[in-house]
């Protein structure tokens, strides 16, 4: 064995900073974490509290929270909705990015443009335009019964269907733009090396790019899913009581029922499903990759 | 060529260029280049950034398509051919390793993708080919976990293991330190004797080519400047950008005063007349030339013994520095500055301001074409 380990850079002395300049980054700091203190932090302690002590300290509001089967039936179809949307957005959003990745500049502009537009779009204008779309007297059951396919309206809003499809929808520019972000940071010298050495386009792309990409993959899949979970407006106006998801739960319980105690009390049940789905997901798959961490 | 014809062993291929042109927009990245390359020949590529090294070795592994021209791969032509089905090995400057795949994965790559070997033959295949580059042990790391020497083997590695006709390596050394650098210099070459794959090796290292080929071809603005073996293009350049490229030279602008026989007298800016072998040299009397002398040609004495049919040129030691092996003078000789090196225990007793006499033995002294600028007057005696 002659190989010698390389010198590695000596680790930079740290100049001592003056008072000034470790204030700075501080004073940078201030105004963001002040909007987020004010905004953020203190209404999420406030609602917290509120679930656990509205007439005393109490679980009460927890407790009939897990007893009660709607609330359980309501989190499953949120669950199970946004880990559906969230399947679709990948599956559609994949060649997509792929085809930004290999495009060249001009290509590539364009297709973000169409990618970008939808995504500036207000997201309830993106939902009402399904309702135009989908209804009895929507452009879609129109030229179905145009081409004489169908004879009566097909059902088409107002279930399973016409929820996800929005979802995926309104999730696919962000899914796009994230998964992107990821492939970019591929090094596509690799895919190079792979057809040197014998793979067709093909088996350049099974066996070197998308095992390589499939960080990528987990980390847009982890936004979308925790995004997708706290769907209100789409699902409000598409979907009918049955595809009620915890949002619109959360937001009767605290405007027309006005029991805050048992709103907190769901919207802090989210919360914690939320951030330990991505705690256990980062343990997996180091998500760090997908903000520009170092590749482990 | 027919030298290393010789030595070339069954398993090399022979590479042909012929005419190869490749524009990016209305730059020419390679302008008409043809190159012999002799089965299992090592053969580097060595040109300054810009001079369409990379582009030419890009075309030879079918990356880039030529705009016109041919590649011949054993009188075959593969100019049409995807670079998945040229059988071609490749070692790219920043190895290029899969980072998903342990080292043995990454060496066997060819070999899934090539070939329908057995799991055990394959695996015989890997473990001759980590043998092979000393690394039999780490069959299981990951790339990440290697040094850059250990990912430089690896990639040697892969790129062999299918047992190419071919070798292409792009500045495979670049991103190593000194040490490790020559230290791999010696083990491509060991590599090289004992597969006997054609190499094709692109550097900007004139050091690393001329130590490591048999050929070297020279590549200026897109073009061949001279094809030769090192020996022959430090000592026999042909045109001013091939002495100045490689190695340190005193280049200084001649006049041919006189032709007697097979001897040139032409007379440098401090109005001396220096004798040079005619050679090859085209210079006409009166016309302009470019003489070269290197400076470990040059000995430098403090009185002027002049031996027998030498040439002797008096001068004024301008500066002198201290390099280990030798010390390096600036000698000023009229309105010319002259490198020269001079052996240690020379050079240690000179200073700056010394009167010194240069001489050198007949024949190291060279005469070359005058840049394009100067040949006004050269044309006109030669019509």
């Amino acid at each position: 064995m002659t190989a010698v380990a390389e010198p590695r850079a000596a680790p930079l002395l740290r100049p001592t900073l003056s008072l000034n300049a470790r204030l700075l980054p501080a004073l940078l700091l201030l105004p963001c974490l002040t909007w987020i203190a004010f905004f953020f932090l203190a209404p999420l302690i406030l609602m917290c509290w509120r679930s656990l002590a509205s007439e005393g300290f109490s679980l009460e509001a927890y407790s009939v929270l897990f007893t009660s089967p709607l609330f359980t039936k309501v989190m499953v179809t949120t669950v199970k909705t946004a880990a559906i949307a969230t399947v679709f957005a990948l599956l559609l959003a994949y060649p997509l990015a792929y085809a930004l990745t290999i495009s060249g500049s001009k290509v590539r502009a364009l297709i973000l443009v169409f990618v970008l537009i939808p995504y500036w779009v207000d997201i309830i204008v993106r939902s009402f335009s399904w309702l135009i779309l989908l209804g009895d007297n929507g452009m879609v059951n129109k030229a179905l019964m145009g081409l004489g396919i169908v004879s009566a309206p097909l059902q088409l809003l107002y279930n399973p269907f016409s929820v996800l499809l929005a979802m995926v929808q309104i999730l696919l520019p962000l899914t796009t733009v994230t998964l992107f972000g990821g492939m970019l940071r591929i090094d596509r010298t690799l895919v190079t090396a792979a057809k040197i050495h014998g793979a067709s386009e093909w088996q350049a792309f099974r066996t070197v790019f998308f095992p390589l990409s499939l960080p990528g993959v987990y980390g847009a899949g982890l936004l979308v899913f925790v995004l997708a979970l706290g769907f209100y407006v789409t699902p409000a106006l598409l979907g009918s009581p049955r595809e009620t998801m915890i949002a619109q739960t959360i937001m009767v319980e605290a405007s027309q029922l006005l029991d805050w105690p048992q709103a907190s009390a769901a919207g802090a049940v989210l919360l914690i499903i939320t951030t330990s789905i991505a705690a256990i997901y980062n343990r997996y798959f180091s998500l760090d990759r997908l903000w520009g961490g170092s590749d482990k | 060529m027919t030298e290393f014809a010789a030595a070339a062993m069954a398993s090399g291929a022979q590479l042909r260029l012929r005419q190869l042109t490749k524009a990016f927009g209305a730059a020419k990245a390679v302008d008409q280049i043809s190159l012999d390359v002799p089965a299992g020949a090592f053969v580097s590529l060595l040109g300054p950034s810009g001079s369409g090294k990379t582009t030419t070795l890009n075309l030879i592994a079918g990356f880039l398509t030529p705009d016109s021209g041919d590649i011949l791969l054993d009188e075959r032509s593969i100019a049409d051919v995807p670079p998945h089905k040229r059988n071609i090995g490749m070692v790219f400057q920043s190895y290029s390793l899969f980072p998903h795949m342990t080292v043995a994965d990454n060496v066997g790559f060819p070999l899934r993708m090539r070939t329908q070997l057995s799991r055990q033959d394959a695996r015989r295949r890997i473990d001759e080919m980590l043998a092979l580059v000393q690394l039999g042990h780490l069959g299981t790391r990951y790339p990440r976990q290697l040094s850059g020497g250990q990912q430089q083997r690896v990639a040697m590695a892969r790129a062999l293991v299918s047992h190419p006709r071919l070798l292409l390596m792009d500045e495979p050394l670049g991103a190593l330190d000194k040490k490790l650098r020559e230290q791999m210099q010696v083990e491509i070459k060991r590599i090289h004797r004992s597969v006997g794959t054609t190499v094709i090796y692109v550097t900007h290292d004139q050091t690393e080519a001329l130590t490591m080929s048999d050929v070297v071809v020279v590549m200026h603005q897109a073009r061949v400047s001279q094809v030769g073996s090192p020996r022959v293009l430090y000592e026999a350049p042909a045109n001013l950008f091939v002495a100045d490229f490689l190695g340190d030279s005193n280049l200084l602008n001649a006049t041919v005063a006189q032709i007697c026989g097979d001897e040139f007298a032409v007379k440098i800016g401090s109005g001396e007349t220096i004798r040079v072998a005619r050679g090859t040299s085209a210079a006409t009397q009166g016309g302009r030339a470019v003489l070269l002398i290197r400076p470990e040609d040059i000995s430098v004495t403090t009185t002027a013994e002049r031996a027998e049919s030498q040439d002797v040129l008096a001068g004024t030691i301008r500066d002198i520095s201290y390099h280990g092996d030798t010390f390096r003078l600036d000698v000023a000789v009229g309105t010319d500055v002259l490198k020269v090196k001079v052996a240690r225990e020379r050079g240690a007793g000179m200073e700056r301001g010394d009167r010194v006499f240069l001489t050198w033995r007949s024949g190291v002294v060279r005469l070359l074409p005058a840049p394009d600028g100067m040949n006004d007057a050269d044309n006109g005696d030669k019509r």
